[in-house]
């Protein structure tokens, strides 16, 4: 306790000297970020149904301050938090991101709570996590309890951009761990996971250009492993993640695209067997996830999406054949600025070993709203990936 | 040597030392000069002057240390000045080399109401890449100005705007108060912030719109034009929302300057205006922007000559004049009180830059006889380095 206190002390001093000498300060960019879902849920499970009034999970609220740095740099904090899934043991609320940023033009530092490099790109369905199995890398330090766990994690990353649209990421996290095992320290935040990713992709200002390529890249998630003895390499579980998103038919009112992902987990050689969620995310297993949409922008703005996703995992390396997949559709209607209406249908299936984790197979009807908002006070620069930005010349 | 001879002696060798960076160098004031706009020559196509206009996007810099990307009429802010006699035939060749929509409108000018430059007035917008020919007789004599009409709010603002001159050889003001030199001085407001996100928005909205109407699909409702005030109420009636109500830009916030400027640049960067003792000179002053000037000149009153371009019956004296926008003023100054004085906008909010004082609408008359000796500094103010008078202030 007395050390907190004169830690306290010392900070409170070090706060005062610098509000001592600096009294003009400038105002910071503050942005605003919140995003509702509330959505009501059917769910048939091996031929029983059950009924969630209203699930709200994935609601969140995200608060960001950013200001000019003196050398060119941007300095930026962002704080956030979500409502956690219903069945979760993440409490009321969970602060998914509590971050900062430092970048210039050209690179990009980032430290703290975030989302984890888990996926290569975001596919059209509800929640992020509907499709979690196939689109993300799976943590296999969770209990399978969160999908927050594969989701969120303590992050240090870099990214380097050549060229406004080649991205060099190198990123090292702690996942979280569940159930969280006893603390060795009060901050045990060391790295559990190192990667890299190589991607092209074009910025969504410039979609009207017409690329028919948006977006192509490559991923490695390596995940360091408790196993006391043995060697680093042999610690490692190795992903690698491939993706591609094609604009089929880039029209400003009908617009149409493709995105596909495939996650390689290279697994444990020693796993011929899932008995839980752990020896899953451990087994070797290839997921592919593709998705088409259809979007009808009637007057500059979304008026209706329409977009089916499949997807289809297997465990190759398993005594008993298993596989699973996965498929989804949904149609999105905007009733106002940003306020949609949803409705989703997706179905699962599940064989084998995986039995022994999910039921043999799950419908879900889920009709909804959601409403998102961006704002920003005080603006003083530029975004990096701004028309007058990328085609007019930088302005740091 | 005796007292007398040594102080003068000593005295012009610091004038001599001090004289690069002074402001009665030669130096100081050819980079004076060219804050002043340059005149657009002109061809001769039988009896009509032509002259060539485009208009790019740049990046501007107001002060040493603030670029904003900004529209600009050859690539310089203001537009080159054009000078004609009353009665000539005027061509101007407009290039419109962004990808936004413009017009020019000529500010004072009675020129045929289909070459007044107001969009879907008189003309059609010259959209991206097209060129548009304005042909009109230079009348009425006078100080005049050029803007673009097109989304004026932000493009007057981004710097499209330049002086149009139209001399008289038996000018009723040089006859009364012959004078040989003259000023053209243009001041403008902006909002760096609401530039930066309108064009940015603009530019988005543009590239959406080019892929339209290059494929024949020009929507009415889409573009948000009608044929008349009856076909507008019934697409109302029929559900249609108009833009005002559901922002299709950027947000609704109206522009706050931030940024004041003279010909482009805000202090310590605005143009001088020099004179000699006993001489007349003409200033031509022109608002292009959104905000109302009053404008005060030290030591001095002078005469307001011409209101809008057109000559006063009787000009009047005074040291402070309020220039509205849109309005033209021409004033006579007469150098009877040697020295340098300030010329500034007494609304001094506008004597800011980025809300910091000094800066903005300030700049100053200067005597070019004016001793050396005069400007010198004390012991003290040569102790932290600073010469002689007029200093850069940036932050009082």
């Amino acid at each position: 306790m007395n050390f907190h206190i004169n830690t306290f002390a010392i900070m409170s001093l070090f706060v005062f000297l610098f509000v001592g000498t600096t009294n003009a300060q400038v105002d910071p960019e503050i942005q605003l970020g919140a995003r509702g879902v509330v959505s009501f849920n059917t769910d048939i499970l091996n031929q029983q149904t059950t009924t969630a009034v209203n699930d709200f999970s994935d609601t969140g609220l995200l608060l960001g301050f950013r200001q000019k740095l003196y050398n060119k740099f941007r300095g930026q904090l962002v704080i956030g938090f979500q409502f956690p899934d219903a069945e979760s043991d993440l409490g009321q609320l969970f602060f998914h991101q509590t971050f900062i940023k430092i970048e210039n033009q050209t690179n990009i530092l980032k430290l703290g709570r975030s989302r984890v490099r888990s996926a290569l790109i975001e596919f059209p369905t509800l929640r992020d996590d509907d499709a979690l199995e196939f689109t993300d890398v799976l943590n296999p330090f969770s209990s399978g309890e969160n999908t927050e766990d594969h989701q969120y994690g303590n992050v240090l990353e870099y990214a380097h951009i050549f060229k406004q649209r080649w991205w060099i990421r190198l990123h090292g996290e702690h996942f979280t761990q569940t159930p969280v095992p006893p603390a060795r320290s009060e901050t045990d935040f060391s790295l559990n996971a190192i990667g890299a990713s190589f991607q092209y992709r074009v910025p969504e200002t410039q979609r009207w250009n017409q690329p028919f390529l948006q977006q192509i890249g490559i991923g490695l998630n390596n995940f360091i492993l408790d196993q006391p003895g043995a060697a680093f390499v042999d610690r490692l579980l190795k992903n690698i993640t491939a993706s591609l998103v094609l604009n089929l038919k880039p029209d400003p009112i009908h617009f149409v695209d493709f995105r596909a992902q495939g996650i390689l987990n290279y697994g444990l050689s020693r796993i011929q067997r899932i008995t839980d969620f752990a020896t899953m995310t451990r087994a070797r297993s290839i997921a592919v996830f593709s998705s088409v949409r259809y979007l009808w922008r009637q007057y500059e703005r979304p008026t209706l999406q329409i977009a089916v996703s499949a997807g289809y995992k297997y465990f190759p390396d398993l005594t008993q054949p298993s596989n699973q997949y996965q498929v989804v559709g949904n149609v999105l209607y905007r009733l106002g600025d940003n306020f949609d209406a949803i409705v989703q249908i997706q179905y699962k299936q599940f064989s084998g070993d995986l039995l022994s984790v999910y039921d043999r197979n799950e419908t879900r009807i889920q009709f909804g709203f959601v409403y998102s908002i961006d704002q920003s006070w005080n603006n003083q620069f530029d975004d990096r990936d701004s028309l007058l930005n990328l085609e007019h010349g930088y302005i740091p | 040597m005796k007292r007398r001879e040594f102080l003068k002696s000593t005295t012009l060798m610091s004038a001599a030392m001090l004289f690069p960076n002074y402001l009665l160098s030669a130096e100081a004031r050819e980079r004076n000069a060219q804050r002043f706009p340059p005149s657009l020559p002109h061809t001769v196509d039988g009896d009509v002057k032509v002259f060539h206009l485009q208009i790019d996007i740049i990046q501007h810099e107001v002060v040493p240390g603030f670029k904003f990307h900004t529209l600009a009429f050859n690539r310089q802010i203001p537009g080159p000045e054009i000078r004609v006699h009353q009665g000539d035939k005027v061509r101007v060749i407009f290039k419109n080399n962004t990808e936004l929509n413009h017009t020019i409108h000529w500010h004072g000018l009675h020129v045929p109401w289909r070459m007044d430059g107001v969009p879907y007035v008189t003309q059609l917008p010259v959209m991206p890449g097209q060129e548009f020919v304005y042909e009109f007789v230079a009348e009425p004599y006078g100080t005049h100005f050029y803007h673009c009409h097109w989304g004026t709010l932000l493009h007057m603002q981004s710097g499209m705007y330049g002086s149009f001159i139209v001399e008289n050889d038996q000018d009723p003001i040089r006859e009364k108060f012959p004078y040989e030199r003259e000023y053209t001085l243009i001041y403008s407001a902006h909002d760096s912030n609401f530039i930066r996100n309108e064009l940015n928005a603009m530019l988005e909205r543009m590239k959406e719109r080019i892929i339209l109407m290059k494929s024949g699909r020009f929507d009415k409702k889409r573009f948000a034009v009608f044929n008349s005030k009856e076909e507008f109420e019934r697409a109302v009636e029929g559900g249609y929302l108009p833009p005002y109500v559901i922002s299709r830009r950027s947000r609704a916030d109206l522009p706050q300057p931030n940024w004041f400027t003279v010909n482009g640049k805000s202090y310590p960067m605005t143009p001088n205006i020099y004179i000699k003792s006993g001489e007349l000179i003409r200033v031509r002053l022109i608002n292009a922007g959104q905000l109302e000037h009053y404008l005060h000149l030290h030591g001095h009153d002078f005469w307001l000559v011409a209101d809008d371009g057109l000559p006063v019956p009787q000009p009047w004296q005074m040291n402070t004049m309020r220039l509205s926008p849109g309005k033209t003023a021409d004033i006579i100054i007469e150098g009877k009180n040697r020295g340098i004085w300030t010329f500034h906008d007494h609304d001094t909010s506008r004597v800011t830059n980025n809300g910091l004082y000094p800066g903005g609408n300030l700049l100053a008359l200067v005597y070019e006889d004016l001793p050396p000796e005069e400007t010198e500094l004390n012991m003290m103010a040569r102790k932290m380095g600073l010469t002689n008078l007029p200093n850069v202030a940036l932050d009082e």
